[in-house]
């Protein structure tokens, strides 16, 4: 077996193994790799930077991701949670995914823990109910959207830890739509069209989104028309958002996307290194099956075998 | 009467709620509120058909004493399991339902799609080949939106994140318009024809 022949051969079990090593090697070695901050996310951030604390109104957060797609979606709610919290805006969280209540709640306590570790003050602090508020999961996803623009709490009369939603004082002053400045979608799935299509073309809310690297060139027609305000585009998109908080003060450090956008840089250069050798290997073996049977067998240099 | 009931009130609703959606007026909005509550009463529903259904195929598997009969029963277990924990002893932050689902269900599923990265980029090597001209377009932007959209795209060329910013925002978005406009035409269609009682499988696949 000649070495271009050898490189439409590699054996699976050693690019599993490259894999492998590329995948860990950034959580042993430090480095860092500059982002460059892709538009529609700075202006998410930008959006929520330039949110009133005073205005009373809430940015609403739809969790609705699934511990699968958890390493890109996670980062951005703890994120979006922590600039919101930093900046006082009041948040509720709701999901339509049965999968996502659990890392909902994950996502709002260790933002919540990590805040209150180092308040003063109770102003300081974020306290639930007072201000942040997680309703729950709610199946009838599109008639909910629909019956949230009229009252939330119609849709979710009680709260994850089964308050009477209206008993809490956030809730005292978020009605309906009205009263939220921007719902951010965290998905995996469809679920970012059903708001555009229910509670954006009715009740005119505005929107951004949070969406896995594949889902997001789907959603490119709604940035450019201003129906999403902003989107977090898959892993280093999460990774952008950390820097951006960490450029304006919000935290010291950026998070968990950083390190993994390292893995998944490297990663990509594995692949995209593998295609190249791939794509060598097979135009070299090609060439020299051309040539090989020239003459003599017309119907495989034709690429057919009779 | 079996038949034309159902259509009938298929008609009747579909209209309604078509003509609600343009009139902005109160007694529409209360309408539309009460119909959005019975939806949202009439979903919950599938949680229980689900279950059932679930529940049906792996018994069914348990009884026939297949190989796979233990996968079933620990299914069944989990659910049960779950569902018991998460009634009786709470759902909050500090329970043990939430225990056992961030520290077992979630490693798991995580670990479920990592397996894909392995099987992708197996399959990226062995099929990504410039066989022809358009195969060749495909992996020529495959590889300018791959390293475009990494951090290292902008250190290898500034030009790099740009274009593989305009192939998602020029030919990219071309596409999915086309499918986007494709797709809400079928729905409309779809839901005409079940409107006006051409489309009749909701009824049980007879006629």
């Amino acid at each position: 077996m000649d070495l271009f022949s050898g490189f439409t051969r590699i054996d699976r079990r050693l690019i599993y193994l490259l894999l492998t090593l590329f995948v860990i090697l950034p959580f042993f070695v430090k480095f860092r790799i500059p982002q460059n901050i892709m538009p529609q996310t700075k202006n998410l951030f930008e959006f929520i930077e330039n949110l009133n604390p005073t205005s009373e109104k809430a940015v609403l957060l739809s969790i609705d991701y699934t511990p699968q797609t958890m390493p890109e979606c996670h980062p951005m709610a703890l994120s979006l949670l922590t600039h919101c919290f930093k900046k006082k805006i009041p948040v509720i969280g709701v999901s339509f995914d049965p999968q996502a209540p659990g890392l909902a709640i994950e996502a709002f306590n260790w933002v919540a823990n990590k805040i209150n570790s180092i308040a003063r003050s109770s102003s300081d602090s974020i306290i639930y109910g007072r201000d942040y508020v997680y309703l729950g999961w709610k199946s009838g996803r599109i008639a909910a959207l629909l019956e949230m623009g009229e009252k939330i709490s119609n849709v979710f009369p009680k709260d994850y830890y089964n308050n009477y939603t209206d008993s809490l004082s956030l809730m005292k002053k978020i009605k309906n739509y009205r009263d939220i400045s921007i719902a951010i979608i965290l998905a995996a799935a469809d679920y970012p069209q059903e708001w555009l299509m229910y509670a954006q073309a009715r009740h005119g809310l505005k929107l951004g989104a949070g969406l896995t690297a594949v889902m997001a060139p789907k959603y490119y027609p709604f940035l450019q028309t201003g129906q999403l305000s902003g989107m977090i585009s898959g892993m280093k998109g999460a990774a952008e958002y950390e820097n951006l908080l960490l450029r304006y003060g919000y935290t010291e450090t950026t998070g968990k996307a950083e390190i993994g956008m390292n893995s998944q840089t490297l990663v990509h250069l594995l692949i995209i290194g593998l295609i190249i050798i791939g794509n060598v290997g097979y135009l070299a073996t090609k060439k020299k099956d051309k040539k090989m049977f020239k003459g003599t067998q017309p119907s495989r240099q034709k690429g057919r075998i009779s | 009467m079996k038949r034309k009931l159902p259509l009938g009130l298929c008609l009747l609703m579909g209209l309604l709620m078509m003509g609600q959606f343009f009139i902005p007026h109160p007694v529409s909005t209360k309408f539309n509120t009460l119909i959005n509550k019975w939806v949202i009463v009439i979903s919950a529903f599938a949680l229980v058909l689900g279950i059932g259904n679930l529940s049906r195929h792996h018994i069914q598997i348990i009884q026939r004493s297949g190989p796979n009969r233990f996968y079933s029963l620990v299914t069944l277990l989990s659910m049960l399991g779950m569902a018991i924990i998460g009634i009786f002893f709470g759902i909050d932050e500090k329970s043990l339902y939430q225990k056992i689902f961030i520290h077992i269900l979630t490693p798991l599923g995580a670990t479920m799609f990592a397996l894909l990265a392995y099987y992708m980029s197996s399959a990226a090597y062995r099929a990504f080949r410039a066989r022809s001209i358009e195969a060749g377009l495909l992996l020529g932007s495959a590889f300018v939106v791959m390293i475009g959209f990494m951090p290292i795209g902008q250190l290898i060329h500034p030009i790099i994140p740009g274009l593989a910013e305009w192939l998602m925002k020029v030919p990219n978005m071309a596409s999915q318009r086309g499918i986007l406009f494709g797709v809400a035409f079928g729905a409309v269609a779809t839901a005409l024809k079940i409107i006006l009682g051409i489309e009749r499988s909701w009824l049980g696949g007879r006629d």
